[in-house]
C-alpha cells in the first residue's frame, strides 16, 4: 500500500462512523419511506404488502385533512420563526452587555430549551385552561382586556394560540444563544471606532450589529424553519390535533394515519411530501440569502 | 474426582430440567405500584406455576402509554410475547393484521363452553370477521354519578331513571348561584365528544354506530334515534345546561366533588380518584337513564390474547383460561379490577363492594365500541361529527349523514 493510499484509508476510517449512521438513520429511512408510500403497507412482515402505485398520493391530494394540516404547519412556522428570532435577538442584545447576574439570566432563558416538550406542554395546558388558568386571570382580572374567560383549546379559532406561544417561548433560549455567539464575534474595535465618530447606540445597532449578524440570522432561519415544520409533541400533548382538526399539523397527522389507523403506506406518503417541502424551502432560503450576502 | 463428576451430573440434570420448562411471556400494563401488580406477581402467577409444573410465566410490565409503540415495533420485527393483556380497542386491529390467534378455532370445544360465562359486551370486543381472538380479562363502564346535595337543594329526591327525567333534571340543576350573570353550576358535564362519552346517549336513545355485524354505517350512524341523541345533547349544550367541554376547565371529577357539576358519567376509577382528593365527598351512583333504547352504557377494559407465533400454544391457552377463571377474577376484584364473568353479583367481594354491584348491573346491557380494525378512525369521525354539530352548530342530521358516508367508505376497505 502506498503512503497516499494509506492516508486515504485512514481518512475514510475516520468518517466511517458518521457515514454509517447517515446511511442507517437518514438515507435508508428516506428511501424506505418512499418505497412504503407506494404500497398498502402492513407492519406484519409475514403478510404481503400490496403495490398500489401512486394511489396513496392521489388520495392524499384529495384529503381535506391533509390540507388543513399543511396550512396549520405553515402558519405555525410563519408565526413562531419570526417570534423566536425577534425575541431571541432582543434578549441576546440585553445579555451581551456587561451586567450583574448575566450568567444567571442566560441560564434562565436557556432553561426552556432543555426541558421536556411533554412536561412544558402539560404546563401550558394549565396556563391556558379556561377556568383558573393564569392566562385568563391575567387578561381578565389584571389587565381587563377580556370580559369573559376564554376556552382557548376548545375553540378552533383560538386553539393554535397556546401552541404558538409555547413554540416561541421554548425557542427563545436557543435563538438567544446563537445570536450571543454571533454578537460576541463582532470585533469591539468597530464599536469603538463608531463611537469616536459620534455614532449613537441606535446607529451602531443599525450600521454595525445588524449587518454583521446576518450570517447567524440565515443559519437560524433555516434551522428554525425546519424545526417549525417538525412541530409535533406540543400538538400531540395539548390538543391531539383537535378541536375539529383545527390544530392538526403534518407530523401529527402522519403519526395518526400510521400508528393509530395502521395506514403505514399513507403515512409514508405524507412524510415524503413533508420531506420534499422542507427540503425545497431550506434550499431556497439558503440560495436566496447566500446570494444576497455574497 | 468423584465430586467433580457429581457436580457435572447435577449441572447437566438441571439444564435438562430448565430446558423442559416451558416459558410463556405475558405482557401487561399493570402499574408496578398497583395492588393488581402485587397480586399478579405474588399470588396469581406463583399459584399457576405451582398447579402447572413445567410452565413458567414471565410477566413483562410495559407502561400503558408505551405499550402500543412497543407492540408495533415488535410486530414489525416479528418478536411477540406469547400472551398479552390488550386494550379491547386494539384486538380487532391486531387480529386484522394477522398476529393474534383465533382462539375459538384453535380451542373450539373449550371456547364454546366458556363463551356463555362472560358478560356479552366485554366478550364481543374479541370478535372480528367470524372469529374470537381472545377472552375478556377485565372490564369497566360508565354510569351516572349524581350529587345528592345539589339534588336536594333543587327539590329533587331521586336520580333520574328515564331520559326525559334526566333532561328535565339537567335543566333544573343548572344555576347561577352567586348571581353574577355567569352560570356556576351545571346539571351535566363530560370531558369529550368521542363515542366513549357519547355512546350512553346514542344507544340509550335507541341509536347505533354500526349494525350488529359491524359492516354497515349508513342508516345506523345517521338513524333517526342517533340524530335525536345528538340533537338533544346539542340543544342542552348550546342553551348552557351542559358545562363547556374541553379547554381545560375544571375536571369532571373535581367539578362533581366540588358541587359544580350535578351529574356526570364516569367509570369505576372515579371513586378512588375523588376520595383521594376529597376524602369527605359523598358519591352516589345510578344507572344511565333509560331512553327508547333502554339504559345503555359503553364497555371499557382489556382482553387476554394469544399470539399466533407462540411456541407453547396449549400452555398459553391454559394461562389465559386461568386468568379468566372465577377464582382469579374474584381475587382481582378484591384489588379493584372489575370481573368479566356473569352471575357474580351475589359473591361477597362484589356484594360488599361500595359500587361494583351497580357497575356490573350496567355491564349486563353495556355495548362495546364496535369491534372493528378501523375503530380508531371511526372514533375520530364520530368525534368530529359531534363537535361539528354541538360546538360548530352544524345541523345534527347533516353532521351524521356526512359521518355515515365517511365511515361507510372506510368499511368497504375491510370487506
Amino acid at each position: 500500500m502506498t503512503r497516499t493510499k494509506k492516508k486515504k484509508m485512514i481518512g475514510f476510517l475516520f468518517v466511517l462512523p458518521g457515514l454509517v449512521s447517515y446511511f442507517a438513520w437518514t438515507l435508508y429511512p428516506i428511501v424506505k419511506s418512499f418505497i412504503m408510500s407506494l404500497y398498502d403497507w402492513t407492519i406484519n412482515p409475514n403478510l404481503p404488502n400490496i403495490f398500489v402505485g401512486l394511489d396513496n398520493y392521489a388520495e392524499l391530494f384529495k384529503d381535506p385533512k391533509f390540507y388543513m394540516a399543511l396550512k396549520n404547519t405553515i402558519l405555525y412556522t410563519i408565526v413562531t420563526v419570526p417570534g423566536q428570532l425577534i425575541l431571541g435577538f432582543l434578549v441576546a442584545v440585553l445579555l451581551n452587555r456587561k451586567a450583574k447576574g448575566q450568567t444567571v439570566f442566560r441560564l434562565l432563558y436557556y432553561l426552556p430549551v432543555v426541558t421536556s416538550w411533554v412536561i412544558v406542554s402539560i404546563l401550558f395546558q394549565y396556563l391556558f385552561s379556561a377556568r383558573g388558568g393564569l392566562v385568563n386571570f391575567l387578561l381578565k382580572d389584571v389587565l381587563h382586556i377580556i370580559s369573559k374567560d376564554v376556552a382557548w383549546m376548545s375553540s378552533p379559532k383560538t386553539a393554535m394560540i397556546p401552541i404558538y406561544t409555547l413554540g416561541i417561548w421554548k425557542g427563545i433560549g436557543w435563538s438567544m444563544l446563537i445570536f450571543l455567539a454571533g454578537l460576541q464575534g463582532i470585533p469591539k474595535e468597530y464599536y469603538e471606532a463608531a463611537s469616536l465618530d459620534g455614532a449613537n447606540g441606535w446607529q451602531q445597532m443599525i450600521k454595525i450589529t445588524l449587518p454583521l449578524i446576518v450570517p447567524t440570522l440565515i443559519f437560524q432561519l433555516v434551522m428554525l424553519t425546519i424545526g417549525g415544520f417538525n412541530v409535533f409533541l406540543s400538538v400531540y400533548v395539548m390538543t391531539g390535533g383537535g378541536p375539529m382538526g383545527s390544530t392538526e399539523v403534518l407530523s401529527s397527522y402522519m403519526f395518526k394515519q400510521a400508528f393509530d389507523y395502521f395506514h403505514f403506506g399513507y403515512g409514508a406518503a405524507i412524510s415524503v411530501i413533508f420531506f420534499i417541502i422542507v427540503f425545497t424551502v431550506s434550499q431556497l432560503q439558503r440560495k436566496l440569502f447566500s446570494k444576497r450576502n455574497a | 474426582m468423584k465430586r467433580a463428576f457429581l457436580v457435572t451430573f447435577l449441572v447437566l440434570v438441571s439444564t435438562f430440567l430448565l430446558g423442559a420448562t416451558k416459558e410463556i411471556v405475558f405482557w401487561h400494563s399493570y402499574s408496578t405500584t398497583s395492588g393488581e401488580y402485587e397480586l399478579l406477581t405474588k399470588d396469581i402467577i406463583p399459584t399457576f406455576e405451582k398447579s402447572h409444573p413445567g410452565i413458567k410465566v414471565t410477566e413483562v410490565q410495559v407502561p400503558s402509554d408505551e405499550m402500543r409503540r412497543r407492540l408495533i415495533v415488535s410486530t414489525a420485527a416479528a418478536q411477540y410475547p406469547d400472551v398479552m393483556r390488550m386494550d379491547i380497542i386494539w384486538v380487532p386491529q391486531f387480529a386484522d393484521i394477522g398476529v393474534l390467534m383465533p382462539v375459538d378455532k384453535e380451542f373450539a370445544q373449550e371456547f364454546a363452553k366458556l363463551k356463555d360465562t362472560f358478560l356479552p359486551g366485554p366478550l364481543s370486543t374479541n370478535y372480528w370477521k367470524g372469529n374470537y381472538y381472545g377472552l375478556p380479562l377485565d372490564t369497566n363502564t360508565r354510569i351516572l354519578l349524581w350529587n345528592k346535595k345539589l339534588f336536594q337543594a333543587a327539590g329533587l329526591k331521586q336520580p333520574p331513571t328515564t331520559m326525559d327525567e334526566f333532561i328535565k333534571d339537567i335543566k333544573l340543576l343548572t344555576k347561577d348561584n352567586n348571581k353574577d350573570g355567569q352560570i356556576d353550576q351545571w346539571g351535566f358535564a363530560d370531558n369529550g365528544f368521542g363515542p366513549w362519552n357519547t355512546i350512553p346517549w346514542i344507544y340509550s336513545f335507541g341509536g347505533k354506530i354500526l349494525d350488529d355485524t359491524n359492516s354497515k354505517a349508513l342508516g345506523y350512524v345517521n338513524s333517526t334515534q342517533s340524530v335525536e341523541a345528538l340533537k338533544t345533547f346539542k340543544d342542552l349544550y348550546q342553551q348552557g345546561y351542559i358545562a363547556p367541554i374541553g379547554g381545560g376547565g375544571i375536571g369532571t371529577l373535581e367539578g362533581y366533588a366540588e358541587g359544580v357539576y350535578a351529574m356526570i358519567f364516569e367509570g369505576p376509577w372515579a371513586w378512588s380518584i375523588i376520595k383521594g382528593q376529597y376524602p369527605d365527598a359523598e358519591i352516589n351512583f345510578a344507572l344511565v337513564p333509560a331512553g327508547k333504547g333502554g339504559s345503555k352504557s359503553v364497555v371499557g377494559g382489556e382482553d387476554i390474547v394469544l399470539f399466533k407465533s407462540t411456541k407453547y400454544k396449549a400452555e398459553a391457552w391454559e394461562f389465559a383460561k386461568y386468568m379468566t377463571s372465577k377464582e382469579v377474577q374474584l381475587k382481582f376484584a378484591g384489588v379493584g379490577q372489575m370481573p368479566v364473568l356473569k352471575g357474580l353479583l351475589n359473591e361477597p367481594v362484589i356484594k360488599n363492594h361500595p359500587f361494583f354491584g351497580i357497575y356490573l348491573q350496567q355491564l349486563e346491557t353495556a355495548v362495546a365500541r364496535s369491534p372493528h380494525p378501523a375503530w380508531n378512525e371511526i372514533n375520530d369521525i364520530m368525534d368530529s361529527a359531534w363537535q361539528n354539530s354541538v360546538v360548530g352548530g352544524i345541523d345534527p342530521k347533516k353532521a351524521l349523514d356526512d359521518a355515515a358516508t365517511q365511515i361507510e367508505k372506510l368499511l368497504t376497505k375491510y370487506k
